[in-house]
């Protein structure tokens, strides 16, 4: 069990705007893009044989009083300890996510080794990022759209589907109701899956 | 006259100099902007997509930019034969469109991922070497550059490291010869990690093209090495000493420097004679 953090944010994030628009001209007809919200995912794992509830008030304390990891005139934040966050991940009302991370090593250890010199912790063992796009979609039909709206958007197949995920260096994660927090963990953790690919014809 | 349009995409900062080192080479280079109708395009017969940061890099280097109309045209020219190269930004462009490698045409089979380095991250400035291999790109962009020889070029990138997860695609690139250009070290042997081999890229790849040739994506800026002026002073080698022993000379710092082989190369591709006119852009 791992502590994150999730920060966005609260100006208007260009970033989000732009694939918003981009976004819209993939989605195929009979569906329609409404909203795309841009978070960055933290894990903080514990060191070998550590109590997490040793270093997540401090990291929390860290969050909330320096900017090492809010800016908090441009950002907001959510905290979630190990202990409090419960089994599953909801997404927003109405949204569907990606949650998207390098298919190398997603430990960051240049942020640990900053935090340290900064802001030294005891138990923190490693910190590893993702992405999460979170997304609302709708269908004519009146369904919410997620599994199409993941092949429009989600991992890049040409330039004409496929936007925020590019395969080759990330991989993806569908989020689409609860999602048990383990599953994300194993997702962050364990080595990337396979890319998808068709049977070859090289 | 042979004509290439630039590619002038919102956050592109070298489409100046990249067309000023086309003229050098005697190609007219015509500034387009990315929202022309795609359909002035097909007028010209080869293409350059710049560096910079299109869209600002916005959800990755290059990823809003390979949905542009006029990226489709472009990948429709390419299809008839005509020459693109993307520099830099230029290359993301290209690997987010599809257009490199083309092992399974259209589809997207390479990143271009961040660095990689031991205790290194982000964006790295610095000159690297690079070596031309046999491939079917050489003839457009590597024939005025002798066999074996190495040249000393800029980089500008903080997502420079080509990179697949489909191994087919890995062992196509290698046995092809489509990883035309690599980084060495300036003795000319491979690449055995930073400095060297500046991100981490499969294959030490700092250009790779498509099947045919004609389009090469590139991630060192040969535009900002193009007269010998750009060479910086204290570059090792013999570039280097050119740079030094020509510094009072202007004759000899408006001559070729070592990114010109790639626009020398093209030109010829092109038909042009070799006879570098005076840029015309300003």
């Amino acid at each position: 069990m791992s502590a994150v953090l999730l920060v966005r944010l609260k100006i208007p994030d260009l970033t989000a705007l732009t694939a918003l628009d981009a976004g819209r001209a993939l989605v195929p007809e009979g569906y329609e893009l409404t909203r795309l919200v841009r978070e960055e995912l933290y894990l903080f794992e514990p060191s070998p044989g550590a109590d997490p509830a040793g270093f997540e008030p401090s990291i929390a304390k860290q969050v909330e009083t320096s900017n090492f990891f809010v800016n908090p005139n441009k950002e907001g934040y959510r905290f979630l300890r190990s202990g409090e966050r419960g089994p599953v991940w909801d997404p927003p009302e109405g949204s569907w996510g990606i949650l998207a991370r390098s298919r190398g090593d997603t430990r960051d250890a240049g942020l640990v080794e900053r935090l340290m010199r900064e802001h030294p912790l005891r138990g923190l063992g490693s910190i590893r990022r993702g992405r999460v796009w979170w997304l609302k979609t709708r269908s004519r039909q009146g369904d919410d759209g997620a599994r199409v709206g993941y092949a429009a958007l989600g991992p890049v197949v040409d330039a004409g589907h496929g936007l925020l995920v590019n395969p080759h260096s990330e991989a993806a994660l569908r989020l689409e109701g609860a999602t048990a927090w383990s599953r994300i963990e194993a997702f962050l953790a364990e080595p990337a899956p396979a890319v998808e690919r068709e049977p070859s014809r090289i | 006259m042979a004509r290439a349009a630039v590619i002038q995409i919102p956050g592109v900062n070298c489409e100046y100099e990249s067309a000023r080192a086309l003229e050098r080479a005697g190609i007219e280079a015509v500034i387009v902007r990315f929202n022309e109708p795609a359909s002035v395009l097909s007028e010209f017969d080869a293409y350059l997509l710049p560096g910079g940061f299109a869209f600002q890099d916005r959800i990755r280097a290059g990823a809003v930019a390979a949905k542009l109309p006029a990226v489709e045209r472009i990948a429709a020219e390419a299809e008839r034969g005509k020459p693109v190269l993307g520099i830099c930004n230029g290359a993301q462009v290209l690997v987010e469109a599809g257009l490199v490698p083309g092992i399974r045409p259209g589809r997207v089979e390479l990143a271009l991922a961040p660095n990689r380095a031991p205790r290194r991250q982000g964006y790295l400035c610095r000159w690297v070497w690079v070596r031309a291999g046999e491939g079917p790109g050489r003839g457009t962009y590597a024939a005025s550059l002798p066999s074996g020889a190495v040249a000393p070029l800029p980089i500008a990138h903080g997502e420079g490291r080509f990179e697949t997860a489909d191994p087919d695609v890995l062992r196509a690139i290698e046995s092809e010869g489509l990883a035309l250009f690599r980084y060495v070290a300036q003795d000319g042997s491979p690449a055995r990690g930073y400095p060297d081999d500046p991100n981490g890229a499969m294959l030490q790849a700092a250009g790779i093209t498509n099947r045919a040739g004609n389009v090469l994506a590139f991630m060192p800026h040969p535009e900002r090495a193009a007269v010998l002026k750009h060479v910086q002073l204290d570059l090792p080698g013999p570039w280097g000493e050119a740079r030094r022993s020509g510094a009072e000379s202007y004759e000899a710092l408006e001559g070729p420097g070592p990114g010109a082989f790639l626009f020398s190369s093209l030109a010829a591709r092109l038909g042009v004679a070799a006879a570098p006119a005076r840029s015309r852009v300003r």
